[in-house]
């Protein structure tokens, strides 16, 4: 079993590792694999070829933002889940997408370059506020979590497609951002968010065995030893850190930390210890195939290839399991 | 040792449980009974601060639990909840391997030592051949079994259970209730179990609690807490118990309820059944529904008795062993001529009843239908040096109808109905 396991990680690394190395090499503009090799082992140039420019302030941070944000979406799907025991969990779920949608169009209301920022404020607020709301007595019953989360989606959807209706010629630009999308990835943004979402994702894996013992209910939790409502805190401050920081540079690309997870669960099964590691890899390998088939089809937004080729793939896994998970 | 001192809880503003005390310490099974909404659940979950009281302490080994780190608490207790349910497809190894988990260490993984405890539960359990099947696709009692494996596996000392063999058939009940007496008496363990059934909790609880209303209305050995009178107080029910001596096991004894509707009927044929030593007990029960029955005399404790109280029937009763007085008698001949028919059971005959068939020697000369069982011959049932055996002689001679058995004595009620209604 732990061998088998253990294979598994294996073959998802190194099939990120060759999505990585094909995606480098796919492209609007034809460059042979000789040439990329030569680039990327030798690039100490002062000034750079057109080719040189192509592949390494476009192609590749888009592919390492493309991996990164994958893994930070897939692992924030997978800890909600197993937050509100619920398999319709995904990162979003508190309500910081809308968050992060209403900071983004406010932003751009004013300036494009605030974008990032103010989704990432709005976002964490967003998440800060649904907690609060959901409070009662010391305590965050999931329900009560969710509900909250919904509701305040709505209000800020709300005035989101207020801003929208009133926003006459720059409603194409935020309409890209809400379906979200890859096309402006340079270093800048791999730099900003490669360290809040490597740290978070391993601030998730120490709680990864908590997080099963929260799959067999809060009461029963607690007789295990686990501080629940603590542990609740923590993983809801982490992960929404994580999707605010990913989803501030992408906008809001769907479906990745929804189906990732339950991909997962299907393969390696429930035990979080290694489904975490597994659906980060999983993730970043799926964000980033979504993404080059994306931009090799004229740059159409990636959630809608993400949900296009995932949900029939998905759903294979789910029939030939038979059972209910 | 644990010590639950003055708690008070409430649900916003209901008070749920109120200045509940009591301690119970290691080698001690009890038993929590009581009626449904009486609190008993609410109580296992502020022991194992899951709730926490508005007012009280909950000692364990002199220490307070609301003062405890949880992993310390769980290390020392363990719960097994009412309902369990598990939708994610872990295995039911996986399942009681998180018993071990206030055991281990943050980065720490599950050793050989870790599933050699986890295996050793699921052999207690029984359920050792489950290790490898899913738990989101075992039947109820499977799963019941695997959860009280994970409890064990935390290798505490105090087991608490709520209802823990609700989900379980007659085997497996009793093998659980078993396996927790062994626990506190091998392993000097607390275990504190809600359980409905008071059979279970009569034969193997030390200690027994009945709750009411929030408080405890009776605390004690099964004995004392277990009477008809507490039975049927707390739980608002005609029942009542019945203990045998020779199994020392408990049932419940639940009337019909029928019965006071039919009392407002009229023209209900009245039978008075003279028995004793539990040979008119079968009887009450079949002709209760529908005649009035009433029955005499018959000595307080003895199994008519009980019977006939827990039916609500009329009855004649002598002190225990006491041979029966005058006064008795005379009540229980005015209880004669009220009635249509008397039954006289095949019941043994002393000193203390011989009265009784004189009863029916009184019942015969005021022209009442005496019927009368004669299933065991006189003779062997005499205890009275001939006495009886000379008033049967009689009882034959003018009139009394002497029937084979119960069943037929049934057969022979039926007919006499029928025919008084035309």
């Amino acid at each position: 079993m732990k061998r088998r396991l253990l294979l598994i990680l294996i073959a998802l690394v190194f099939t990120l590792t060759a999505s990585i190395l094909i995606s480098i090499a796919v492209g609007s503009a034809d460059i042979p694999l000789k040439t990329i090799a030569k680039i990327i082992i030798n690039h100490n140039h002062v000034s750079l070829s057109a080719e040189e420019v192509i592949i390494l302030q476009i192609r590749l941070p888009r592919v390492f933002l493309g991996v990164l944000i994958g893994m930070a979406l897939s692992v924030s799907g997978t800890t909600m889940q197993a937050l509100f025991k619920n398999p319709m969990g995904d990162p979003y779920i508190i309500g910081i997408s809308s968050g992060a949608a209403f900071g983004a169009v406010l932003a751009m209301q004013f300036s494009y370059t605030l974008v990032p920022l103010m989704a990432v404020i709005c976002a964490i607020s967003t998440a800060f506020v649904v907690y609060n709301l959901a409070k009662v007595g010391g305590k965050i019953p999931v329900n009560t979590l969710l509900l909250s989360g919904i509701a305040v989606g709505y209000f800020l959807s709300a005035i989101t497609s207020f801003m929208m209706f009133k926003s006459g010629e720059n409603l194409n630009q935020i309409v890209f951002w809400i379906m979200g999308g890859l096309w402006n990835a340079n270093w800048n943004q791999v730099k900003i968010i490669i360290l809040p979402i490597f740290i978070g994702m391993l601030a998730l894996y120490i709680f990864s065995r908590d997080m099963n013992v929260m799959l067999l209910g809060e009461e029963s939790a607690e007789t295990l030893g686990i501080d629940v409502e603590t542990l609740k805190k923590i993983l809801l401050i982490i992960s929404s850190i994580i999707t605010a920081t990913a989803v501030s540079m992408s906008g809001i690309i769907g479906f990745v930390g929804l189906i990732v997870p339950h991909i997962m669960r299907i393969v390696v099964g429930p035990d979080h210890r290694i489904l975490l590691p597994t659906s980060a890899f999983t993730g970043g390998t799926i964000l980033l195939i979504a993404d080059t088939i994306a931009r090799t089809m004229g740059e159409i937004p990636v959630g809608v290839v993400t949900a296009l080729f995932g949900t029939p793939f998905f759903i294979y896994l789910l029939r030939s399991r038979k059972s209910s998970y | 040792m644990l010590n639950v001192k003055e708690i008070d809880v409430y649900y916003g503003d209901v008070k749920i449980l109120e200045k509940i005390n009591f301690s119970t310490k290691e080698g001690k099974l009890l038993g929590i009974i009581g009626p449904n909404g009486s609190g008993k659940t609410t109580l296992l979950k502020v022991i194992s601060r899951i709730l926490k009281p508005r007012v009280g302490t909950v000692l364990l080994d002199e220490s307070d639990i609301s003062k405890m780190r949880r992993d310390e608490i769980a290390r020392k207790m363990a719960v097994v909840p009412q309902e369990t349910s598990i939708s994610f497809p872990f295995t039911a190894m996986e399942i009681v391997l998180m018993g071990r988990t206030p055991h281990l260490k943050r980065f720490e993984n599950e050793g050989s030592k870790d599933f050699d405890i986890a295996k050793k539960c699921m052999k207690l359990t029984n359920c050792l051949e489950l290790a490898e099947r899913r738990i989101d696709e075992l039947s109820g009692g499977e799963l019941q079994k695997v959860v009280i494996a994970r409890a064990l596996a935390q290798e505490p000392k105090v087991l608490l259970m709520d209802e823990p063999t609700s989900h379980l058939d007659i085997k497996n009940q009793i093998e659980i209730m078993e396996l927790m007496k062994r626990l506190t008496k091998e392993d000097r363990m607390i275990v504190i179990a809600v359980i409905h059934d008071l059979s279970m909790a009569y034969i193997y609880c030390d200690e027994v609690m009945l709750l009411k209303d929030g408080n405890i209305f009776s605390f004690g050995v099964p004995d004392e807490v277990l009477t008809s009178e507490n039975i049927r107080e707390a739980f608002c029910v005609q029942a009542s118990v019945k203990k045998d001596p020779l199994t020392n096991s408990l049932s419940l004894v639940i009337p019909r309820k029928e019965k006071k509707r039919k009392i407002k009927e009229k023209g209900l044929l009245k039978i008075h059944i003279i028995c004793g030593g539990g040979s008119g007990s079968t009887l009450m029960h079949s002709l209760n529904e529908k005649y009035e029955v009433t029955a005499g005399v018959i000595h307080k404790f003895d199994t008519d008795f009980e019977v006939a109280k827990s039916f609500d029937i009329d009855v004649v009763s002598e002190l225990p062993f006491s041979p029966i007085s005058d006064e008795k008698f005379k009540e229980n001949l005015n209880m004669i001529k009220r009635s249509d028919i008397v039954i006289m059971t095949d019941m043994p005959i002393g000193f203390g009843n011989i009265k009784n068939l004189y009863s029916a020697i009184y019942a015969i000369e005021n022209k009442k239908e005496v019927l009368i069982i004669d299933e065991t011959p006189i003779e062997e049932r005499d205890f009275t040096n001939g006495e009886a055996t000379e008033i049967f002689k009689r009882l034959r001679e003018n009139g009394g109808i002497f029937l084979k058995d119960t069943h037929k004595l049934l057969n022979f009620l039926k007919d006499f109905f029928e025919k008084n209604k035309k």
